[in-house]
C-alpha cells in the first residue's frame, strides 16, 4: 500500500508489432520517452513483441511490475502478450506524430508492407485516413526488394540517391514490374544513383496519392522506417511542395502513441 | 446478446452451402433460374413454375477460369459468379436472366451464352432513367417480351398466377421490411451476422419457405425482452455486394454495430412498394422501377446521396462504411459525392474497397478497427 505523496513511480508502454519490425517504447508518468527498442518481428510474433517489450524495459531501466498499462498496435497487436488494450496503428501514428510534432495535421507513415496518410484535426482526433491496398508498391518492402536487386544496402539507398545528377523515371506502379524495370535500366548504363533517386521518387509519388485523398494541410510529419530513408523525405517534400517534420527515431512513433494511449488508459483508473 | 433462434440457425445453414437447396429443387423435378440483379421481376419467373436463385458468386478461391474471358477490372462478383458456371458448379440452372445494369454485367450475358453450354437466356434491358411513364411502359414490354420467352419453355403463364406470385412477393418484402424496422429500434436483438443470414438466405430459398421462418423469428423477437442499451458506435453500411458473412462480422469486430445497410444484396432487394392498380406486367414496371440507389440507374429529381443522408440522420448513426466491391465503376462514380455529403452533414465515412468473392483480410480489419477508433474519439 502506498503511502500518499509517495506513489510508486509508474511506467507505460507501447508494442508494435509490424510487419517487418517489431518496436517497444516505455514512457514514464509525464509521457516522457525512458526507452525503447527495435526488433525484426520474424514469424514468432509473441516472442518479438515480448523481447521487445524486455529490451525497452531493460534499456529504460524499468522493471516489469512498474508499467501500468500496455497498449499493442500493428499487424501483430492482438498476439501481443500482456497488453491491456488493442488499439490500431492508425490512431497510434496519429498521437505519436502529435506528441512531437503539436501542430501536424497530416501523418504520413511508410512502413514496411503499408503505407498511410492520417488527416488529423486540430484536436490531434484522426479525422480520416488512406491505407495503401493489397500492393507493395510505396512501401519499404519496395524499397527492400531494389536495394537488393541493386546490392545498395538499404541504409544506403537514401545517400546515393542523393548522388544522383539526373532521377531516372520508374514508370512501373508494381513492385515486381519496376525490378524488370530496374534491371533494363541497368543494362541500358543508367548509374545506380540516378535508378535509387527514381525508385525514391516513385515511393514519394505513390503515397503522395494516399495523402491527396485525406487532404494535404501543413504541417505534415512522417513516420516509420521509411523516413530514415533522406531522400524520400526530400522527395516526398518535393511533390507535396511543403516541408516535412520527421522525428529523431520514426521507426518508433506508433509504439509511442500506443505508449501515450496507455498513460491515457493509466491515468483515467 | 441476442437469443438463439432455431430460423437463424436456419438461415446460417443455408448460407454456408448457398446452393443446396437450388440443387435439391431440381433433383426434385422443378426448374431453377439463376439471377443476379435485385431489379430482376423474380415474380414473373416464379410464376412460370420456376426457382429463382440468386447467383452471389464464391466466398473463397480463385477466378481462373473466367479470368480467360473477363479483364481483371471486372469485378471478382462477376467474375466470381462466370467461374461457378464454368466449373459446372450452378449445373443446376435451366435458365440464366440477365438484367442490364453496368457494362461488365451486359458483356457477360454474351459470354455466358457462348461459354456455359445448356442453359437458356433471358436478357430484360432495365431502363437507365428509372422513374418516368416512358420507363414504365418500355420495362412492362421488356417484361412482357421476357415472359414470350418464358410461356415457349414452360407453357402459358396466365396473369392470375403472376398476381399469385407478386402477393407473395410483396408479403415477403413487408415482412423483411418489419424486420430491418425491428433491428433498427432494438439494435441488439440481432447481430448484424444474423441480420444479413437472414437477408442472404431469402435469396437463396423459395419465398414460400423463407417467408413463415421469418414470420416465426419476428413474432419470437417481438415477444422478447428487450435488450441493455448498446454504446457501440453505429453504422449505417452502403455499397453494392456483400455475400459473405464474414465481412459483417469482422466489421462488428471492430467494435461498431451494423444498424442497418443500404447493398445491392441486402435491403435494396426488398425496397419495392407493393402496386395494387393494373395488370401484372404493369404493376411489375411500376414497382421494380423505384427509386434506388443502384449507381447504374439515374431518376431525375431524385438525390440519391441525400436519401442515404435523411436515413443516417433519422437513425443517428455514428458513421458510415462505404463497401464497395472493387472494379464497380457505377458506384466509383457517385463516391465522391456521397462522400461529401454525408461529411457535410458531420457524419464521417470509410470507403473500403474489397473484392467480396474472398475472405475478409487483415487490411480489411485494420481499416474498419481504425475507423471505429476515430468514431469513438469523436465529440
Amino acid at each position: 500500500m502506498s503511502v500518499e505523496g509517495e506513489s510508486a513511480a509508474v511506467y507505460y508502454a507501447g508494442i508494435d508489432v509490424g510487419a517487418a519490425n517489431t518496436k517497444g517504447v516505455i514512457i514514464d508518468a509525464e509521457g516522457a520517452l525512458r526507452g525503447f527498442a527495435v526488433l525484426p518481428s520474424g514469424v514468432e510474433l509473441a516472442s518479438a513483441a515480448r523481447q521487445a517489450f524486455e529490451k525497452a524495459l531493460a534499456v529504460a531501466g524499468v522493471a516489469r511490475e512498474e508499467v501500468g498499462a500496455i497498449v499493442s498496435t500493428g499487424y501483430g497487436r492482438e498476439i501481443v502478450p500482456d497488453k491491456t488494450k488493442v488499439v490500431t496503428e492508425i490512431t497510434c501514428h496519429g498521437r505519436g506524430a502529435i506528441a512531437q510534432f503539436p501542430a501536424t495535421r497530416l501523418v504520413i507513415d511508410i512502413g514496411g508492407q503499408d503505407s498511410k496518410a492520417i488527416g488529423l484535426g486540430p484536436s490531434g482526433a484522426v479525422r480520416g485516413f488512406e491505407m495503401n491496398d493489397k500492393c507493395a508498391a510505396g512501401t519499404g518492402r519496395f524499397l527492400e526488394v531494389m536495394a537488393r536487386a541493386l546490392q545498395v544496402g538499404l541504409d544506403k539507398m537514401g545517400p546515393v540517391a542523393l548522388e544522383a545528377e539526373e532521377p531516372a523515371t520508374i514508370s512501373s506502379t508494381c513492385t515486381v514490374f519496376a525490378e524488370s524495370e530496374v534491371i533494363s535500366l541497368l543494362t541500358q548504363g543508367v548509374p545506380i544513383s540516378a535508378i535509387v533517386a527514381g525508385l525514391c521518387n516513385a515511393v514519394a509519388e505513390r503515397v503522395h496519392g494516399l495523402a491527396a485523398r485525406v487532404g494535404v494541410q501543413p504541417e505534415v510529419t512522417m513516420t516509420g522506417g521509411v523516413s530514415k530513408n533522406p531522400a524520400v523525405v526530400k522527395a516526398m517534400e518535393r511533390t507535396l511542395g511543403i516541408s516535412v517534420n520527421v522525428p529523431e527515431e520514426p521507426l518508433i512513433a506508433g509504439a509511442l502513441g500506443a505508449a501515450l494511449i496507455a498513460r491515457d488508459l493509466g491515468q483515467q483508473e | 446478446m441476442p437469443g438463439t433462434y432455431t430460423q437463424i440457425a436456419t438461415f446460417e445453414a443455408v448460407c454456408a452451402d448457398p446452393y443446396r437447396i437450388a440443387r435439391e429443387v431440381a433433383e426434385q423435378g422443378r426448374r431453377v433460374a439463376g439471377y443476379m440483379c435485385t431489379y430482376t421481376p423474380e415474380e414473373l419467373f416464379h410464376a412460370a413454375g420456376y426457382f429463382p436463385v440468386r447467383i452471389l458468386g464464391r466466398n473463397s478461391g480463385g477466378t481462373n477460369q473466367a479470368d480467360g474471358h473477363l479483364p481483371a477490372y471486372a469485378c471478382g462478383f462477376l467474375r466470381s459468379a462466370l467461374d461457378m458456371a464454368l466449373a459446372g458448379e450452378l449445373d443446376f440452372l435451366k435458365l440464366i436472366v440477365f438484367s442490364h445494369t453496368c457494362d461488365t454485367m451486359q458483356n457477360l450475358a454474351d459470354i455466358w451464352r457462348q461459354c456455359v453450354p445448356g442453359v437458356a437466356e433471358v436478357a430484360i434491358t432495365t431502363p437507365v432513367v428509372v422513374g418516368t411513364g416512358h420507363a414504365v411502359v418500355y420495362f412492362r414490354e421488356e417484361i412482357a417480351r421476357a415472359r414470350r420467352t418464358l410461356e415457349q419453355e414452360a407453357g402459358r403463364i396466365p396473369d392470375g398466377r403472376i398476381l399469385e406470385s407478386i402477393r407473395l412477393y410483396d408479403e415477403h418484402r413487408a415482412l423483411m421490411q418489419d424486420l430491418y424496422a425491428l433491428k433498427r429500434a432494438r439494435p441488439a436483438c440481432l447481430t448484424g451476422r444474423q441480420m444479413m443470414a437472414a437477408v442472404l438466405a431469402s435469396f437463396l430459398m423459395p419465398r414460400e419457405a423463407h417467408l413463415p421462418l421469418i414470420q416465426g423469428l419476428l413474432a419470437e423477437l417481438e415477444a422478447a425482452p428487450a435488450e441493455a442499451g448498446d454504446d457501440r458506435p453505429k453504422v449505417l453500411v452502403v455499397g453494392n455486394m456483400c455475400q459473405n458473412l464474414d465481412y459483417v462480422t469482422a466489421i462488428e469486430d471492430a467494435g461498431c454495430l451494423v444498424l442497418d445497410e443500404d447493398l445491392c444484396s441486402g435491403s435494396r432487394a426488398f425496397a419495392m412498394e407493393a402496386q395494387d392498380m393494373g395488370g401484372p406486367l404493369d404493376r411489375l414496371a411500376r414497382m421494380y422501377l423505384v427509386n434506388t440507389a443502384c449507381p447504374t440507374k439515374h431518376q431525375p429529381g431524385y438525390n440519391v446521396g441525400g436519401a442515404l443522408l435523411k436515413k443516417a440522420q433519422a437513425w443517428h448513426v455514428n458513421g458510415v462504411i462505404l463497401l464497395l466491391t472493387k472494379f464497380c465503376e457505377p458506384w466509383g462514380f457517385d463516391y465522391p459525392c456521397l462522400k461529401k455529403m454525408f461529411e457535410g452533414a458531420g457524419i464521417a465515412t470509410l470507403l473500403v474497397e474489397v473484392e467480396s468473392h474472398q475472405p475478409p483480410g487483415e487490411q480489411f480489419r485494420s481499416r474498419i478497427a481504425a475507423f471505429v477508433e476515430m468514431l469513438e474519439a469523436a465529440p
